[in-house]
């Protein structure tokens, strides 16, 4: 048997990222990625009476309540999808904005900030935004670049925005008011969606060819303006509905998918699209896209798992007292640890790992946990698009035409995490933006 | 002389009051048996999930735990039984001499040596507060009111009372009181929930609380325990009774400087319930008892037990 | 994984004005071929899951009343369909890959790496289901070896966790098996065999 623990938990630490590369680039499937280095090290580290931790965070990783959203999330989508709702809705929005270069994009970021204050999670809307947006742009002629990165970036607003199951788990197990969390990132996540805008109005201004204007609407007979308009009804009939029952107490976060989803299938009843093949191909799809980014999901817990077995926390704990007296200093090494872990774990994992650690840290050097919880999900939304393990190109990747790869998604996603990084940076140096409420 | 590095997992997440009595009581160890055991404390779920440690524990992946024992009501309602029968006790003295005193913890040892898993001691924090949007003063009050309420007994005693009861995870339970989904929440205690932001959202707190106190029990793998020399057993079995005295009195000093606060503050009204409201509400969750008792052997015993001991303490 | 039975095909794109066409999925190997059928079972679950919500949502505002079923019916169904769709997505090649290496080498390289990978996913799964096994057990017997499903625990206390876990279990096993079948079809291929990434497989469907 080979002996890992002789590594140490610093040698350890440093294998289990090596490995993992390593294995990410031989073509093995991410899903079993992550749940083999685990194994291996609850086998090499341990022996064999460790390997039911990876079992058993597997049951309970699926068997989180919070999870129901998603399928519902990207049902949606693909019903949205196959009605002609969702043509209708990017139709209609030509109405909106005459004749900007980069106009649908900043439309499809509007889109983008409205799901994300519906949900409360990243995938479902990633998924649905990229059935919807991604073949409009291209259709449009937008640089292939361009539009996956709006879509990715977009997307994954759904947990800096609240509501936000990243900030809910931050809340929880640092202690912090979930509603001042709430309020905190509202700011800072309309910056983001801001600094998206702009950088897409800048492309389209200083590299016309890559956002190029549709040309079809030149002079619009009212009639057809009011028709198109029609298009626009039932899509924000089923936003109402679902913020709605959100704000208005109707439903929780995640019930109210169901009321989108209910809303999607009565909006294709009245508009004579239904189908009960058309919501079977649907519910294919959902099948399809969930085996996939859960699977996925499910190995980050399980490595993280059995790294807190073999000391990982009390070492990453040491590693940051250490490293120096000055506190800012030390809120930087945790904002490195948080971007190399994104790298190669998915969020759930990090915050397992990480929030325990940091939070009370943070507390003894006179920080506010508030604002160290929106750099906390700020940082989660970089590493939903960083490589090599980046979760917002996967589930890209899972509805893209499939000449799209995911290295040009990665590489489309750059620019992007330079804006991330940007708002990042923001609220680091400037507090007031997530505290501008006190 | 042999030397134990033990790694204890808690139900509590790691910035609660809890969570750092508990890490207390990991160095309190340490210092009690002269560095001979060392033992690591881990927040909630950094190992397995706070509803899989009973066999966690049993198989030696962790090597003990701090838990509300009443999460492992599936495996065998004893466990609700012994873990929270809702409207026992009002204090955590109670609770803990009913384990002292009255027999619990022979029987619990009795029920968890087939788990692998041997019960050091009993400890508890004080009884948990409801935090409430409605104002919410007698038993008649609970009438119709949302609420949630997760596992087991409690469910059943809120609905006996009138509520009804909506199945909510923790994670859901502020964005819920917050939207109105729930008027109400069978959340923690009064200091934990404030400092979750729940009275900024419920401004109703029914607190001191009565419906539910729930053992915290502190356990450790058998296999270990069984060749551990008696003086580390002596050890081990006074820290935790100094562990729970010490999570006691941090708790209870924590929830009235909290109502203190939330006095001075002026919009949030603490409800506290008079007496014979409480003995009501208690009568109607002692009713759900019996049927649990009737679920497995286990149960049987520990409801005999337990309804014996407070007989013989009049306080039943 | 590319397959060597063939892959999912997407024909044509949902792009431009064309309606879009369904996926159609193929199977890898003999198992997952199987498993097929069996699909639109578990994907008709999600709208049951979405019925289900739905009816509690408006049966606690609109009839104050609350079930004490829905919540976990749902989550255990959620579960039970993330569990199949993992070895769905085995079986018709859905698992997302990075090819960056794989599509850079020659034929005879991918080969031997569709077959190590094969391999260690069966050797992966296969120790998984070994730990799910003795998981599953005490889900189904107590410690003293009286049959008794572990429920939830709730007032309702439905058996959820037992079948999810001997679900998982049995899960854990087909994947175990899709690997193994997987390995040998690779392995029966020549190695001059053209067998390209699944993106470029998909690309020119
Ligand atoms: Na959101
Ligand atoms: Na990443």
């Amino acid at each position: 048997m080979l002996d890992l623990q002789s590594l140490g938990i610093g040698g350890g630490s440093v294998a289990m990222f090596g490995m993992l590369l390593v294995l990410l680039l031989t073509g093995m499937p991410l899903a079993f990625v992550t749940i083999l280095v685990a194994l291996i090290f609850a086998l090499g580290w341990f022996g064999p009476m460790a390997v039911p931790i990876v079992t058993t965070r597997v049951y309970s990783f699926i068997m989180q309540y919070v999870f129901v959203s998603i399928p519902m999330f990207v049902l949606m989508a693909s019903i949205l999808d196959r009605s002609g709702i969702a043509r209708d809705l990017f139709d209609a929005m030509r109405l909106v904005g005459g004749r900007i270069r980069g106009r649908v994009g900043v439309q499809t970021l509007l889109v983008a900030v409205v799901l994300a204050a519906m949900s409360g999670i990243i995938g479902g809307e990633i998924v649905l935004l990229g059935l919807l947006a991604l073949p409009q742009m291209l259709r449009l002629g937008y640089d292939r670049r361009l539009a996956i990165g709006i879509v990715c970036a977009g997307g994954a607003l759904g947990t800096m925005i609240p509501p936000s199951i990243v900030l809910i788990i931050y809340g929880l197990s640092a202690s912090v008011s979930i509603a001042e969390l709430f309020t905190a990132s509202f700011l800072p996540g309309l910056l983001l969606a801001a600094l998206y805008a702009t950088y897409v109005l800048a492309i389209g201004y200083f590299r016309p060819e890559m956002a190029p204007i549709p040309t079809q609407q030149e002079q619009m007979p009212f009639a057809d303006k009011l028709k198109l308009l029609k298009g626009l009804f039932l899509p924000l009939l089923v936003v109402v509905f679902v913020l709605g029952s959100i704000y208005g107490g109707i439903a929780s976060v995640t019930e109210a998918s169901a009321i989108g989803v209910v809303g999607v299938i009565l909006s294709t009843v009245l508009r004579g699209e239904f189908s009960m093949k058309m919501m079977l191909d649907a519910s294919m799809q959902t099948l399809r896209t969930c085996g996939m980014i859960v699977w996925i999901g499910i190995g980050a817990t399980a490595l993280i798992g059995v790294y807190n077995l073999m000391g990982g926390i009390n070492f990453i704990k040491e590693l940051l007292l250490g490293v120096s007296d000055t506190p800012i200093v030390i809120i930087l090494v945790m904002m490195l640890i948080l971007a190399v872990l994104g790298m190669f774990l998915d969020w759930v994992g990090i915050a397992l790992l990480t929030i325990p650690i940091f939070a009370p840290i943070v507390k003894e050097l006179g920080y506010d946990p508030v604002w160290f919880g929106v750099l906390f999900a700020l940082n989660m939304q970089i590493s939903f698009l960083s490589p090599p393990f980046g979760p917002a190109a996967f589930y890209l990747k899972s509805v893209a035409p499939p000449d799209i790869s995911l290295g040009t998604i990665f590489r489309s996603l750059l620019p992007f995490i330079a804006l991330q990084a940007v708002a990042l940076v923001l609220v680091l140096l400037f507090p007031s933006l997530a505290l501008w409420y006190r | 002389q042999d030397t134990y590095n033990l790694k204890f997992q808690s139900s509590d997440t790691s910035g609660t009051a809890a969570f750092e009595v508990q890490q207390d009581w990991a160095k309190h160890v340490g210092e009690l048996s002269d560095g001979r055991i060392t033992v690591e404390m881990l927040p909630v779920g950094s190992i397995v999930e706070y509803n899989e440690t009973l066999d966690a524990v049993g198989a030696g992946i962790l090597d003990g735990h701090i838990t509300d024992s009443s999460y492992f009501t599936g495996k065998d309602a004893a466990f609700a039984l012994i873990g929270n029968p809702v409207g026992a006790y009002s204090s955590p003295e109670e609770l803990r001499a009913f384990f002292n005193d009255g027999g619990g913890t022979e029987l619990y040892n009795e029920i968890l040596a087939p788990y692998g898993v041997h019960f050091i001691g009993p400890a508890a924090q004080t009884a948990e507060a409801i935090p409430s949007k409605v104002p919410i003063d007698s038993v008649e009050d609970f009438k119709g009111v949302k609420m949630r309420a997760p596992e087991g007994m409690v469910q059943s005693a809120f609905a006996a009372a009138g509520a009804s009861p909506v199945n909510l995870p923790q994670s859901e339970v502020f964005t819920s009181l917050d939207k109105g989904v729930i008027s109400a929440a069978d959340a923690t205690t009064l200091a934990t929930n404030d400092s979750m932001g729940l009275h900024d959202v419920a401004k109703h707190p029914i607190w001191p609380g009565f419906h539910s106190l729930p053992l915290n029990e502190v356990s450790i793998t058998k296999a270990t325990w069984d060749g551990m020399p008696d003086d580390l057993k002596e050890v081990l079995t006074q820290s935790v009774k100094d562990y729970a005295e010490d999570l006691a009195t941090r708790i209870r000093a924590r929830d009235e400087e909290v109502a203190e606060k939330l006095r001075a503050q002026g919009d949030v009204t603490i409800h506290t319930w008079s007496e014979e409201e409480k003995k009501k509400f208690r009568q109607i969750a002692q009713e759900q008892w019996q049927p649990y008792g009737e679920r497995s052997e286990n149960a049987q015993k520990v409801y005999e037990k337990l309804t014996t001991y407070l007989k013989s303490a009049g306080l039943l | 994984m590319a397959g060597p039975a063939g892959n999912a095909r997407r024909i044509g794109m949902a792009s431009g004005d064309n309606p879009r066409e369904e996926v159609r999925d193929e199977a890898n190997d003999t198992l997952s071929r199987l498993l097929i059928p069996l699909a639109p079972v578990f994907a008709a679950a999600f709208l049951l899951i979405t019925a289900f919500t739905f009816y509690e949502v408006v049966m606690r505002y609109v009839f104050n009343a609350p079930t004490i079923w829905v919540h976990e019916t749902t989550t255990a169904l959620t579960a039970l369909c993330f569990a199949f769709g993992g070895a769905y997505c085995l079986g018709t090649n859905r698992h997302i890959r990075v090819v960056l290496i794989y599509d850079s080498v020659s034929q005879r390289v991918r080969r031997l790496l569709d077959v190590a990978i094969s391999l260690v996913g069966a050797a992966a799964c296969a120790l998984m289901a070994w730990a799910a096994w003795n998981f599953a057990y005490k889900a189904f017997f107590t410690p003293t070896g009286q049959m008794h499903l572990e429920t939830s625990g709730s007032a309702w206390n439905p058996p959820t966790p037992a079948i999810v876990k001997a679900v998982l279990f049995l899960i854990l096993c087909v994947m175990c098996i899709q690997f193994l079948l997987q390995a040998i079809a690779h392995l029966r291929r020549k190695p001059t065999d053209e067998n390209r990434s699944p993106e470029q497989e998909l690309g020119d469907a």
